[in-house]
């Protein structure tokens, strides 16, 4: 039989002095930029049932779910994904609390699906939601609040594109295909799949200019002048509004002096049964995958009971952190604090030394090996500590530099 | 300016995208020449390349170890990876096809196929699961496919057909088309948004001796 218990399981991680010191960094100053926007921090359970996420319909594929039982016999999950609890909670127990309601949350997730390219099954997310109005301010607000975690991250390269779910929806339902052809051009046009769309769209009668735009949908994506190019009149109405909702967003983000990291891609359409207005996604430097994604899920609190507009992003921290590194901006550490080691008869001193330091909030320890001079000077180095000091038998200190 | 890099697929698919690079004024001399150096580049335009075997082209490709990949619409398919796939090249075309013995021809719906041999068992897969509703036994091999129904190994293969030669040599016939398989382009999707400029006009470039 094969000896698992020196090995953690697949796509989970222990994480590390260093690496461990760096993202509680950048999940602290995630965690400050929230909390100065006015959001307040919840924190959900690790396990939910599984009917929260799945089911018939459900908003997360069961394949990518780590499953197991209670006691009852009843399906629980590890929860795949942090803003489907938000709405269960925003829906139950916020019920009353006046509106807009607004929250984050940074914890973990878990999902088979997420391996690879610096994906864990296990992973980091922090995030907002802003709960109770559908509106252009309401969606510029949370694309700047992923605009400020990105900054506050220390990220300083990057891009936000900003879609539009509803605009594919429209040329949809004006175009009169059926629900799985849909869903197959949705597909396609998410892969930027132009030879895909075409083979499709040659397959059905759909009327120009219709048939140009759609078969364009991959490529509109860029600077905000691709807006100009859309014609209303070929587009129907829920389209139009989409493009309206756009302008409008962009606008505010202007005045907010947040245009120049924003882009547009009318192409992007992920996941159409749980957003349903604006969509974003952002992007950096070395690494291969978005870092941060969101929109508007209005439909999404209905599923537990309550009405309710809700928008919201999340920020994935393992990503962050791979792209700071890959862009070497990853803080060192610093040398620091005091590491004590003292003669025989000057444990008391050393001891009463030891607790002053850390009194006045600085590191400091104790040799507790007693190893003598020479080989604490060299351990003290390796630790990262910035002095050394030895406490002599006389009370006499003696201090290096490391 | 950072590099661009393209993964290139090692194999037949070689030349024909050196060639369109070239059309496109990328400097593939170091490509070209007989070198050992795994990674190579054009400094003028700030593009570097490298050769990778084709299945794993889409995987440097999503990772965004690479920017830019050329790989079989096959490969593609079998790897199911999460790429802008941009352009259909348009060479090194096949089909991604079912076959299997004469005798089955026009009676793919009446009788029940239960087991499938094949060097794509994620195609072969998702064409029993999602077309044809059925759940078979794929088995996966490695080559010399055609083999598998001629000594009961499987009842039909899903394979790349070029001519149709070596089937009908064996005795085997065509059962249904999956795919039109050629050569295409993919891009990372981060690399299309972060340097959309230049990988846009790479596309274009590229696009117009298509």
């Amino acid at each position: 039989m094969k000896r698992w218990n020196i090995y953690t399981p697949e796509g989970v991680q222990d994480i590390l002095f260093e690496s461990c010191r760096q993202k509680r960094l950048l999940e602290s100053r995630i965690r400050e930029a929230f909390r100065l926007n006015g959001y307040k921090e919840i924190e959900t359970p690790t396990i939910e049932y599984y009917d929260t996420f799945g089911g018939e319909r459900g908003l997360i594929k069961q394949e990518s779910m780590y499953k197991f039982c209670d006691a009852k016999g009843r399906l629980l999950v590890l929860r795949p994904d942090l803003t489907v609890p938000v709405a269960r909670v925003a829906a139950t127990k916020l019920k009353d609390e006046p509106i807009p309601i607004k929250c984050f949350y940074i914890g973990n997730a878990f999902s088979f699906d997420e391996l690879g390219g610096g994906r864990q099954n296990e992973f980091t997310q922090a995030g907002c939601e802003l709960l109770g109005i559908n509106s252009a301010e309401a969606d510029a607000e949370v694309v700047a609040m992923a605009i400020e975690a990105v900054k506050a991250a220390g990220i300083d390269e990057f891009q936000i594109d900003i879609g539009q779910v509803g605009f594919f929806k429209g040329l949809m339902e004006e175009s009169g295909l059926s629900e799985d052809e849909i869903e197959e051009v949705r597909a396609l046009i998410d892969q930027k799949n132009l030879v895909g769309v075409e083979q499709v769209m040659d397959r059905h009668k759909v009327r120009e200019p219709l048939k140009r735009l759609i078969l364009d949908l991959p490529k509109l994506f860029g600077a905000r002048d691709i807006l100009q190019k859309i014609n209303p009149e070929d587009i129907g109405k829920e389209a139009t509004r989409a493009i309206e909702n756009i302008k409008e967003v962009l606008e505010i983000l202007d005045d907010r002096n947040l245009a120049q990291n924003v882009s547009l891609d009318l192409g992007m359409v992920q996941s159409l049964n749980y957003y349903t207005g604006i969509v974003f996604r952002g992007y950096t430097y070395g690494v291969g995958f978005p870092i941060l994604s969101g929109g508007r899920y209005d439909k999404l609190l209905a599923k537990f009971g309550r009405e309710c507009e809700a928008t919201g992003f999340s920020l994935g921290i393992n990503m962050v952190m791979m792209a700071l590194e890959r862009q070497k901006k990853l803080s060192k550490q610093e040398p620091e604090g005091v590491f004590i080691t003292y003669e025989k008869n000057a444990r008391k001193t050393a001891s009463d030394y030891c607790r002053q330091l850390i009194r006045n909030n600085c590191i400091a320890e104790l040799d507790l090996m007693q190893m003598g001079m020479e080989e604490s000077k060299k351990h003290a180095k390796s630790r990262g500590f910035r002095k050394l000091v030895c406490i002599k038998n006389d009370g006499s200190r003696e201090e290096i530099m490391l | 300016m950072r590099y661009i890099t393209f993964a290139l697929s090692k194999g037949r698919l070689t030349d024909l995208s050196i060639k369109l690079l070239e059309g496109a004024g990328i400097d593939c001399t170091e490509l070209k020449g007989n070198t050992r150096k795994l990674i190579l580049s054009d400094e003028k335009n700030k593009i570097r390349f490298f050769l990778a075997k084709p299945a794993d082209v889409p995987v440097y490709v999503e990772y965004g170890a690479a920017d830019i990949g050329i790989v079989g619409k096959d490969t593609l398919l079998e790897e199911g990876r999460d790429l802008y796939e941009v352009l259909d090249l348009g060479f090194a075309k096949c089909r991604m096809c079912v076959a299997g013995p004469k005798e089955l021809e026009g009676k793919m719906d009446s009788v029940s196929i239960t087991r499938v041999a094949t060097k794509y068992p994620e195609v072969a897969r998702s064409y029993f699961r999602h077309k044809r509703r059925e759940s078979v036994e794929i088995i996966k091999l490695s080559g010399s496919v055609e083999l598998a129904p001629l000594v009961g190994l499987s009842e039909v293969i899903v394979d790349l057909v070029e001519t149709g030669r070596t089937l009908k040599e064996n005795g085997l016939v065509v059962l249904d088309t999956i795919y039109e398989i050629s050569a295409r382009m993919v891009v990372n999707r981060v690399s299309m948004k972060m340097e959309n400029r230049r990988i846009a006009k790479i596309i274009e470039d590229i696009r117009k001796q298509l």
